[in-house]
C-alpha cells in the first residue's frame, strides 16, 4: 500500500458517504454495479496476475541490460518498448528499475522508452483489452501506444 | 455445463495462464512457486486499488448523467474534451487494465473515443509520481517525459479516430448498452 492508495481509498471513501448522503438506494445501486462488474472480470485479473509473476521469474534484470545497453544504438528503444509491454507494472516500480539501467550505460533513448513503454503499452493486458473493446480497438492502441513509446523515448535521446 | 464452456471462452487466459504454471511446476517447481509467490505479492499490492476503482465505476454510472459527458466530453467537444482526457490521464491511478471498466462506462455514456483514448496516452504521467522522477532522473528529464506525454494526447487521439473510423464510436455504444444492462440485473 502506497501513500497514492491511501488518498484513493479516502477519495472513494468521501465519495461514497456523499453519494449516501444524497440517495441511499443510488448509492446501493452503485456499489452492486461496481461488486457485479467486479467479479465479472476477477478471473481475468487472476490470470493475468500469474502471468506477471512469471515474467518477473523469467527475466531477469541482467538480460534486460545486455539488450538496452548504448551497443545496440537505435535497437535499444526497440527493445525497451517489447520489455516494457511485457512487463507491464505499477509505475513506481520501472522508476528505479530504470534509475539502475541508466547506471549501468543503458541509454537514455531506451530508459525514457522503458518508462513510457512500461505503464502505456500492455501487452500482457491486450487479451482484457480485446474483451471489453473488440479486437479493433485494442491492436489499433496497442501498436500506436508501442510506436509512440519509441519516439518519445528516441525524442528524448536526442534532447538530453 | 454450457455456462461452464462459455466461461472458459472467456477467460482462455485463466487456462492458458493455469498449464503455464503446471509445466513449471513439474519442471522447475522452485522457480514455479516463486513465480507463484510473485503473483500474489503483485495482486496484494494492487487489490485495495482495484477495489476502489470498480467502487467508482459504480458510483460513475449512477450519479454522471449522460449529458454532462455529452457537453464536456461528447463527440463536438473538440480540443476541450481531449485536454480534459489528457488531464484525468495524470490523476488516475493503477494498471491500465483496472480502468478499462471505466472507459467502457465513458464510452457508454457518450465520451467520443479520442478522450478516452488522451487518457490512454498520458497514463505514463503520474501526478503523484513527479516528485519521485525529478529525484532520480533530474527535472530535466522528468519535465520533458511528462510535457512531452501530454503533447501525444494531442497526436494520438486523432490517429486513433482515423484509425477505427466514425462508426466505431456509435457502433460500440450500443453493444455495450445491453451488456451493461445485463450486468445491472
Amino acid at each position: 500500500m502506497t501513500l497514492t492508495d491511501y488518498i484513493l481509498i479516502g477519495v472513494v471513501l468521501a465519495l461514497l458517504a456523499i453519494s449516501a448522503s444524497k440517495s441511499r438506494p443510488k448509492t446501493k445501486k452503485a456499489l452492486l454495479i461496481g461488486g457485479k462488474q467486479f467479479w465479472n472480470v476477477l478471473p481475468f485479473f487472476v490470470a493475468v496476475f500469474g502471468l506477471i509473476g512469471l515474467l518477473e521469474v523469467l527475466l531477469t534484470p541482467a538480460q534486460v541490460q545486455r539488450w538496452l545497453g548504448a551497443g545496440n544504438g537505435m535497437l535499444a528503444p526497440f527493445y525497451a518498448a517489447v520489455f516494457g509491454g511485457l512487463a507491464t507494472g505499477p509505475p513506481a516500480a520501472v522508476f528505479p528499475l530504470g534509475e539502475f539501467l541508466l547506471a549501468q550505460h543503458a541509454t537514455v533513448a531506451a530508459v525514457a522508452t522503458l518508462l513510457i513503454a512500461w505503464v502505456a503499452v500492455g501487452t500482457v493486458t491486450l487479451p482484457a483489452e480485446i474483451r471489453f473493446f473488440g479486437p479493433r480497438f485494442a491492436f489499433s492502441r496497442w501498436a500506436l501506444a508501442f510506436v509512440l513509446s519509441i519516439v518519445l523515448g528516441l525524442t528524448m535521446g536526442v534532447l538530453l | 455445463m454450457k455456462k461452464f464452456v462459455k466461461s472458459s471462452k472467456q477467460n482462455w487466459l485463466a487456462w492458458a495462464v493455469g498449464v503455464a504454471y503446471l509445466v513449471m511446476a513439474l519442471t522447475r517447481p522452485v522457480t514455479a512457486a516463486r513465480a507463484a509467490v510473485l503473483s500474489v505479492q503483485t495482486f496484494v499490492e494492487l487489490i485495495a486499488t482495484l477495489v476502489t476503482v470498480f467502487v467508482f465505476v459504480g458510483l460513475f454510472q449512477v450519479w454522471v448523467n449522460d449529458a454532462f459527458i455529452m457537453r464536456h466530453m461528447g463527440e463536438g467537444s473538440g480540443l476541450k474534451g481531449i485536454t480534459l482526457g489528457a488531464g484525468l490521464g495524470t490523476v488516475l491511478h493503477g494498471p491500465l487494465m483496472g480502468v478499462f471498466p471505466l472507459f467502457r462506462a465513458l464510452l457508454a455514456k457518450g465520451a467520443k473515443l479520442g478522450v478516452v483514448i488522451a487518457i490512454v496516452s498520458t497514463w505514463a504521467t503520474k501526478l503523484p509520481m513527479i516528485p519521485l522522477e525529478i529525484r532520480l532522473f533530474g527535472w530535466k528529464f522528468a519535465l520533458l517525459r511528462n510535457g512531452l506525454l501530454f503533447a501525444s494526447a494531442f497526436v494520438m487521439a486523432p490517429l486513433m479516430e482515423l484509425a477505427l473510423g466514425k462508426e466505431w464510436g456509435p457502433r460500440y455504444r450500443a453493444r455495450i448498452a445491453t451488456e451493461i444492462e445485463q450486468e445491472a440485473e
